[in-house]
C-alpha cells in the first residue's frame, strides 16, 4: 500500500464517525467477511487505521480500490464539501438515448483525449445518479488522489453538480461531460451549497409546490375596502392570504435545505425621498447575504408572518424560480424608475 | 524554569502630571454589601433597589464628537494599547470599586493570585489538570484618562503554566470621558471604573470577578450592546472612512423566522461615508454627531435594503456591527483593530457611558 493510497485511507477514517464506519467498509466489498470481524471498530482511530492497513495489505488492496472507498464515503455524506451546480443546454438529438455505459466510455475517452494522465471512477447508483471521481494529473505527473474533483449527473437531466474543481480543469471537464451527454453547452447555474441533496431538490423542483390558481382572489380581496365586521376573520383571512403568498414562492411542507443567498447589489441609491443620494448615478454598492439553516423555510415563514411586504419581491422568490443562489442586482437600463432584475453574473 | 508559584510581574506605569487621584482616605462607615455608592446618598435614593437605572437614564446623549485621530499611542505606552486592543472582548459592567488604591496594585496582584490558587484548591471553578503554577500582573495603563474626573484603566492578567509567555487570562477596566456630573457626584473612597474587559476562560473571569466583589464591594453584570449603541458604532466608523479607511460596513441582523434567518448587509465603504455625509452636517470646529443624523443613516440603509427585498428589518434584531476598525456584537462583545487605536478612545467613551446607564444604583 503506497503513501498515496495510507493517507487517502487516513482521511476517510478521520472522517467518518466511528459508528458508521462499518457500514462504509462493509460496502467497500474489499475484506473477507472474517477479516470484517476481526477488525474493532470502536478503537482509537490511529489503531484502527493500523488494523486497517494491515488487513489491506493481506488483501493486496490498491491505490484504485481505496479511492472506490473514498467514492463510498462521499456517496454516503453528500452534504460535505461546496457543490456548485451547472446546466446543459441544446440537447442532441440523441441526448435522452444515452445510457450509462456509453456515457461512461465516451466521457473517458474525451477526457483522456485532452489530458495525458487522468484517472477516472464512475458509480451508478440506483437513484440514478452517476457518481464521478476524477484524480488530475498533467504531462509530466501522475494524477494526485489527494484533490479529487467529484461530479454528480443524473442521466436526461439537465443538471450537474460538481465538487473541487480548478479553474485549469474545469474546460476539460466541461468538454467532455458536453460530448458524453450529447449536449452543445454547459453553464453555471449560480447556485452553490454544501448540501447535494437541497440543489438537486431544488432543480429537479422535488419539493412540494404550489402555484397561483386563486391569483385574482387574492389581489381582489387585498384591494377590496373592509366590508366584513368581523375582524378576527378578515385578519385570519389576511393571514391565509399572506401564507398562500408564501407557499406560492417558496413551496410548501419541508423545503430544499439551502443555506446561503448571495445578492450583489448595483443598483442606483433608492432611500429617503429627500436624500441627495437620490439625484446622483452613482451606485450603491453593497453584498447582502441571507444565510440559516434552511432559508427558503426561513423566508416562507418571513413572508407568511408579515415581516415581509407582499408581493414576494422577484429578487426572493427567484431561488426556487431560476434555481439559483448567487445574484448580481442592476438597475435596468431602460426608465427610471425601473425596478430590480436579477441579472446573472457579468 | 522558574517556580511561578512566587513569582509576580507587576507593570506599574506612572507618567508624569498623571490624572491620578488617589483619594485620602477617610474612615468611612460601611453599611451592607450590595448598595455600593448609594450608601451616603439620601435616603430616597438609598431605598431604591439595585437595578433601577442611575440618574444619568433620562441624559442619554443626543450628540456626539465625531472620532477623531487622536494619536493616543503619545499619551499611552503603544505596547500597553496594543495588549488592550488585540482580538476580541468580552464586555460587562461595574459598580464603583471601594477603597481602590491605585497605588497597590502589587497586592492586588499578589492577594488575586492567592484567592485564585485557594479557588482553585477547593477543587471548584477551574478545570482539573491545570498547573497551579501561574502569575498575576495588575498595572495601570496611565494616559488613556480624558478628563480629570476619569480613573486610569487597570489591566489584570493572571499568566497560567509553565511556560509564562502567553497570557490564559486577560481584562481591564476603564472609564474615558465618563459623565464628569455622575463622577463627580461619587462619595470619597469610590472609584468608578465602569467597563470591564475580559477574554479568556469562562471560569476564571468568574473567580476575578468575585475576587473584586469581595475586595471593593462591587458588583458585575453582562453589558450588550443595543441596537442604538450599534447604530452610533456603524456611524462613527463611518464617519472615519476618510482618515482611516473602513474597508466595508458590515451589519448583521437576526430575523425570529423558523428557523432564524441571518442577514448580513455588507456595504461599499465609499458608499456608505456618501450617504453618511448626506446626512451628516459638518459644523466646524467642534465636530458632533446628532442622533437624528444617526437615526437618518441607518434608516437610509435599511430603506435602501428594503426597497430591493421588502423585508422589515426592524422586525429582527441588529446584532452585529464590523469595520475593518473593529467589530461589534449585541451579544456585549467588541473588537478593536490595533493598527487603528487611534479611534479608540472615542470606542471606549461609548462604551463607558454604556456601563454607566446599566450600572445600578
Amino acid at each position: 500500500m503506497d503513501e498515496q493510497a495510507r493517507s487517502i485511507l487516513q482521511r476517510i477514517i478521520k472522517k467518518t464517525p466511528s459508528k458508521r464506519l462499518e457500514t462504509i467498509i462493509r460496502s467497500w466489498n474489499c475484506l473477507s467477511e472474517d477479516q470484517l470481524h476481526s477488525l474493532n471498530y470502536s478503537q482509537p482511530k490511529w489503531l484502527f487505521l493500523e488494523n486497517l492497513v494491515s488487513r489491506c495489505e493481506e488483501n493486496r488492496v490498491s491505490l484504485k480500490d481505496v479511492t472506490k472507498l473514498e467514492m463510498i464515503y462521499h456517496i454516503h455524506n453528500p452534504n460535505q464539501g461546496t457543490w456548485h451546480a451547472c446546466q446543459l443546454f441544446q440537447a442532441e438529438d440523441d441526448a435522452l438515448s444515452v445510457h450509462f455505459t456509453q456515457f461512461r466510455e465516451s466521457f473517458i475517452a474525451h477526457l483522456e483525449d485532452v489530458v495525458q494522465h487522468v484517472s477516472v471512477g464512475m458509480k451508478k447508483l440506483e437513484d440514478g445518479a452517476i457518481w464521478v471521481r476524477i484524480a488530475w494529473g498533467d504531462n509530466f505527473r501522475k494524477p494526485n488522489h489527494l484533490k479529487p474533483t467529484y461530479l454528480v449527473h443524473y442521466l436526461q437531466s439537465s443538471y450537474v453538480f460538481i465538487h473541487n474543481v480548478t479553474p485549469k480543469h474545469r474546460p476539460f471537464l466541461y468538454q467532455a461531460l458536453v460530448l458524453a451527454t450529447r449536449h452543445v453547452s454547459i453553464k453555471e447555474c449560480h447556485l452553490s451549497s454544501r448540501s447535494l441533496t437541497a440543489m438537486r431538490d431544488l432543480l429537479m423542483k422535488q419539493y412540494q409546490q404550489v402555484f397561483p390558481t386563486n391569483q385574482e382572489r387574492t389581489l381582489k380581496e387585498r384591494n377590496a375596502p373592509p366590508s366584513h365586521p368581523n375582524i378576527e376573520r378578515e385578519h385570519a383571512e389576511s393571514s391565509e392570504g399572506r401564507h398562500q403568498m408564501a407557499c406560492e414562492a417558496f413551496g410548501c411542507g419541508v423545503l430544499p435545505k439551502l443555506e446561503t443567498a448571495v445578492y450583489k447589489l448595483e443598483t442606483r441609491y433608492r432611500g429617503n425621498s429627500n436624500n441627495t443620494l437620490n439625484d446622483g448615478d452613482e451606485l450603491f454598492r453593497g453584498v447582502v447575504k441571507f444565510s440559516s439553516k434552511n432559508i427558503l423555510e426561513s423566508l416562507r415563514h418571513c413572508v407568511s408572518t408579515g415581516m415581509a411586504e407582499g408581493p414576494v419581491t422577484p429578487l426572493l422568490s427567484s431561488i426556487t424560480q431560476k434555481g439559483r443562489n448567487y445574484f448580481v442586482i442592476t438597475d435596468k437600463v431602460s426608465g427610471a424608475t425601473a425596478s430590480q432584475t436579477p441579472a446573472p453574473k457579468a | 524554569k522558574k517556580n511561578m508559584l512566587d513569582f509576580f510581574i507587576l507593570g506599574l506605569f506612572i507618567s508624569p502630571g498623571s490624572a491620578v487621584n488617589t483619594p485620602v482616605r477617610r474612615p468611612v462607615t460601611r453599611r451592607s454589601k450590595s448598595y455600593g455608592r448609594s450608601c451616603v446618598e439620601p435616603p430616597s435614593l438609598f431605598w431604591q433597589t439595585p437595578g433601577h437605572l442611575t440618574t444619568l437614564g433620562h441624559r442619554i446623549p443626543t450628540s456626539r464628537r465625531a472620532a477623531k485621530s487622536h494619536n493616543i499611542t503619545e499619551k499611552v505606552d503603544p505596547e500597553q494599547v496594543a495588549l488592550l486592543l488585540d482580538g476580541e472582548w468580552k464586555l460587562s459592567y461595574v459598580t464603583p470599586l471601594f477603597l481602590f488604591r491605585h497605588t497597590q496594585l502589587k497586592l492586588y496582584s499578589k492577594r488575586l493570585a492567592a484567592f485564585i490558587i485557594a479557588e482553585k484548591q477547593q477543587g471548584v471553578a477551574v478545570e482539573v489538570g491545570l498547573e497551579a503554577g501561574f502569575r498575576v500582573s495588575f498595572s495601570a495603563v496611565l494616559g488613556m484618562a480624558e478628563t480629570e474626573e476619569d480613573a486610569e484603566t487597570i489591566s489584570s492578567r493572571p499568566v497560567f503554566g509553565a511556560d509564562g509567555s502567553k497570557p490564559v487570562w486577560q481584562g481591564w477596566l476603564t472609564c474615558v470621558n465618563g459623565d464628569p456630573e455622575y463622577l463627580r457626584s461619587l462619595p470619597p473612597d469610590f472609584t468608578s471604573l465602569p467597563l470591564f474587559c475580559s477574554r479568556g476562560a469562562e471560569s476564571l473571569s468568574a473567580l476575578v470577578k468575585s475576587w473584586f466583589q469581595r475586595t471593593f464591594d462591587c458588583s458585575f453584570g453582562a453589558l450588550g450592546l443595543s441596537s442604538s449603541t450599534l447604530h452610533w458604532l456603524a456611524a462613527l466608523w463611518t464617519g472615519c472612512h476618510p482618515a482611516a479607511g473602513i474597508r466595508y460596513l458590515k451589519l448583521g441582523w437576526t430575523m425570529p423566522t423558523q428557523p432564524p434567518l441571518d442577514i448580513e448587509y455588507s456595504v461599499d465603504p465609499q458608499d456608505a461615508w456618501e450617504l453618511w455625509n448626506s446626512v451628516h452636517k459638518e459644523d466646524g470646529a467642534d465636530e458632533r454627531i446628532s442622533v437624528d443624523e444617526v437615526q437618518s443613516f441607518i434608516n437610509g440603509l435599511e430603506t435602501h435594503f428594503f426597497r430591493h427585498f421588502k423585508i422589515y428589518l426592524s422586525s429582527g434584531t441588529l446584532t452585529k456591527v464590523s469595520t475593518a476598525l473593529g467589530s461589534a456584537h449585541h451579544h456585549g462583545k467588541i473588537k478593536v483593530i490595533t493598527i487603528n487605536s487611534d479611534y479608540i478612545s472615542t470606542v471606549l467613551t461609548l462604551l463607558t457611558e454604556c456601563a454607566l446607564l446599566k450600572t445600578p444604583v
